[in-house]
């Protein structure tokens, strides 16, 4: 038996011309019907009587996973993998994973959309369809309606089909072949293949070739853009081409005060705390022991830091009694200078600060070792 | 009219006036709090339909869109509640001691109101409440009233005078709403401010007006009173629903996550409050019911032409309306959740006088604009 044609094709000269037409082709007995408009025509889903497309639920279902998975994976990395507390929310925030999930829930919608659209209902890989091949793809396309009748479990009657097309009015009947199903051989693989390389290299190429060509063009220029010294970059600015320079010899900056100590037991010695013990020195100490320290020796200075177990070093007890004798100037050096695990603060902190922070934390001692006399 | 419909307004009223004696007697059993609480619920959803109504004739003039002129009957009517409710508006000016603690004297010393004191105070606040009410009125006159004499005169003239005046009712509806939102809602805690929340308050607004809208579109539908409109138009109308019920989740979502995010005390108190306790399932409830419910009832496209499902859904829609102010003004009154015999005394109230005013309105002009000139091209709408 020959294998049977795609389908024979007729063109109407209007909308409602193919509509009368497909009762009576129906009643002929040709089910498998298919029809090429310019525009979209009422009713010709019915009279065709195609089934609601599955499109719709497919993207459902495919969103509804996307919303499922976005949270799953957030969950998994914010409270198994990777825990980290942010703001001082629970870990597990569905909050904050909403926008992410309604992202990827647009995200699996609209590929799934388009992606199953291309590949199941419109069966992608299947290049040209042969009724691109046909005559009539130019009038429907502008201003003809085509009707094709397709064989049905590959059976179809050429004659009677057109026949039954003439009849109900339509013209320029053509028999479309059915399209090469051999799968393509070594060949065309070689040659798509090729193809696409040498594409990606040519593009590549290209592009590479025009960044260098054309200097990018900023579409505003920034403040940061105008002539002046950089640190650590060269400049013919200067005699010899530096952009920074040294001091003249024995500058000192304002408010500089160099720590001649050596060590903490020697600046417990030399250096005598400045300032008084106020309201306002302990508010500001608190202030920036809070910001600064606490993180590691906590609130009250014993010690536990807040910090996960994959902060390993042990942070001083300030309320030991080691360092409840040592002098002030012990303090002062260590926030200056660092220790090991700790670093120095002296970038951050002015003198006044450290001394401020030295007399709050003798505050804390004082507050956790109470004498009698302090409550009266 | 027939006398079963006599019977039916007779019994409504019957039922009104039960409801009446409730809510007077929870003046005085439970007191006056929670009596303008309750008031104050059904007051700012007779708004929000009224004036929901009245945007979309509004809109539909400002984008001059032409399927819709056959259903517009509908919403012109309804627009009228916005009016109906005015009295109640009025009438509740006497709470503001009651339930608003700007207004009291022991607003004076709490600095964030005090700062607050030069919108919040009592003269300006029924300055801008009388202002409101005048503009619903110029409003209706603008966009809806002559439509109905342009069903005797057939004057297309009538059709581009209303097209003109539509920005300025948009422009009127956006300003009064968001007055509405910020003094009767927001204003019941003063320190409290959230920029969006006059927009939370219009996503209901609207949603509100197009159930009421979609309501009475069936209403005529079903009887066959609208000619020519077919599933088509329900179409649309189910989407707008749709399309507003994910505008309602994301601005209420947005609202929520943004100060749960910022964990600002003078923020997040207002949420913490109405998600603690009773109040949290309300707030569960509220979020499915209002979202999650309508959105799945209203996914496929089957659905959106629907007649029967469109009804339950637009039914449903205003109810969590009234959900969504009862979580938004009782919590300001009351730490628990209280649902009782005064609430139920109110909807006994309020539900068949609305019933009736609706029907007042329903039976206004023709069921289509007649003499609009669009109205054929309307007709011939098709997806
Ligand atoms: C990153 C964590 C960290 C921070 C922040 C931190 N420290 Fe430390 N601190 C440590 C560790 C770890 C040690 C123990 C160092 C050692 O003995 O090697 C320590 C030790 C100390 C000691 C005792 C030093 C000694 O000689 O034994 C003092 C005093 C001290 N810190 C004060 C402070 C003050 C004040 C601040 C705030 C300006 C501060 N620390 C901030 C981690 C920190």
């Amino acid at each position: 038996m020959p294998e049977a044609p795609f389908g024979v094709l007729a063109v109407y000269p209007t909308a409602q011309a193919l509509l009368d037409a497909i009762p009576g082709i129906k009643a002929r007995g040709f089910s498998n019907l298919e029809a090429y408009t310019p525009f979209p025509v009422h009713g010709l889903e019915e009279a065709l009587g195609l089934k609601k497309s599955r499109l719709g639920t497919l993207v459902f279902i495919m969103a509804a996973l996307g919303a499922v998975s976005a949270f799953l994976f957030e969950w998994w990395t914010s409270v198994v993998d990777y825990p980290l507390v942010i703001g001082g929310k629970p870990l597990n925030s569905w909050q904050a994973f909403v926008p992410v999930m309604f992202e990827v829930t647009v995200l699996f919608a609209t590929f799934t959309a388009g992606l199953a659209m291309l590949f199941l209902f419109n069966k992608l890989p299947f290049f040209g369809s042969p009724i691109l091949g046909s005559k009539a793809i130019r009038r429907t396309t502008k201003d003809r309606f085509g009707l094709l009748i397709m064989p049905v479990e590959g059976v179809l009657d050429v004659e009677a089909a057109s026949a039954a097309l003439l009849e109900t009015g339509g013209s320029e009947v053509e028999v479309l072949a059915a399209p090469d199903s051999t799968p393509p051989g070594l060949g065309w693989w070689f040659k798509t293949l090729s193809g696409i390389t040498a594409a990606c290299v040519v593009t590549g190429f290209g592009t590479a070739w025009a960044i260098k060509i054309y200097p990018t063009i900023p579409p505003m220029v920034h403040m940061e853009v105008q002539p002046r010294l950089d640190a650590q970059k060269a400049d013919s600015f200067f005699a010899d081409g530096h952009g920074m320079q040294l001091p003249p010899v024995g500058t000192v900056a304002r408010g500089y005060m160099p720590l001649l100590a050596k060590s903490p037991e020697e600046a417990g010695k030399e250096l005598i705390n400045p300032l008084p013990v106020t309201p306002a020195v302990l508010q500001k100490g608190r202030d920036l022991f809070n910001y600064h320290c606490a993180v590691c020796h906590d609130r009250l200075g014993t010690g536990k830091p807040w910090l996960t177990s994959a902060y390993t070093a042990k942070p001083a007890n300030l309320q030991a009694s080691t360092y409840r004798k040592v002098p002030d100037g012990y303090i002062y050096y260590v926030i200056s200078e660092g220790k090991g695990a700790m670093p120095s603060y002296a970038a951050d902190l002015s003198a006044n600060d450290r001394w401020a922070i030295v007399d709050y934390v003798r505050a804390l001692q004082r507050s956790q070792h109470a004498k009698p006399e302090d409550v009266q | 009219m027939s006398s079963g419909s006599g019977t039916t307004i007779r019994s409504l009223l019957l039922l009104s006036a039960v409801g009446f004696v409730g809510a007077a007697a929870t003046y005085f059993v439970e007191g006056p709090a929670r009596f303008w609480a309750n008031w104050l619920v059904w007051m700012v959803f007779g708004i929000a339909v009224g004036l929901g109504c009245l945007f979309i004739v509004a809109l539909e003039h400002q984008v001059q869109s032409v399927w819709s002129v056959p259903l517009r009957r509908v919403p012109e009517r309804l627009s009228s509640l916005a009016l109906w409710v005015t009295p109640l508006v009025l009438a509740a000016l006497l709470c503001l001691p009651v339930l608003y603690p700007w207004a009291r004297p022991e607003g004076a010393s709490v600095p964030a109101i005090v700062l607050k004191s030069a919108w919040l105070n009592t003269p300006f606040f029924i300055i801008r409440t009388v202002a409101c009410v005048a503009l619903w009125f110029v409003a209706y006159r603008l966009v809806v009233k002559r439509s109905f004499e342009q069903d005797r005169s057939r004057d297309p003239m009538i059709t581009v005078c209303l097209r003109r005046h539509a920005p300025l009712v948009l422009a009127i509806f956006a300003l009064t709403l968001t007055t509405v939102a910020f003094d009767w809602i927001s204003s019941l805690e003063p320190v409290w401010y959230s920029d969006i929340f006059g927009v939370y308050l219009f996503a209901g607004t609207f949603l509100s007006g197009l159930a009421a809208t979609t309501l009475g579109t069936l209403y005529l539908y079903n009887r066959g009173r609208l000619p020519g409109v077919t599933e088509d138009h329900l179409y649309n109308l189910g989407g707008f629903l749709f399309a507003f019920t994910v505008f309602w989740g994301y601005i209420a979502f947005a609202q929520y996550m943004l100060m749960w995010y910022g964990d600002m005390p003078e923020e997040v108190f207002w949420f913490k409050q109405r998600t603690t306790g009773g109040w949290l399932a309300l707030a569960l409830i509220l979020g499915i019911g209002h979202f999650f419910v309508p959105f799945l009832a209203l996914v496929s496209r089957k659905a959106k032409i629907s007649p029967k499902r469109l009804r339950w859904v637009s039914l449903w829609i205003l109810a969590f309306m009234l959900v969504d102010l009862y979580w938004l003004i009782f919590p300001a009154v009351g730490a628990k959740v209280r649902l009782g015999w005064p609430e139920l005394s109110f909807a006994l109230l309020f539900l068949p006088l609305g019933l009736l005013a609706a029907r007042a309105a329903m039976a206004k002009g023709e069921d289509t604009p007649v003499g609009d000139p669009f109205l054929q091209e309307g007709l011939e709408f098709r997806l």
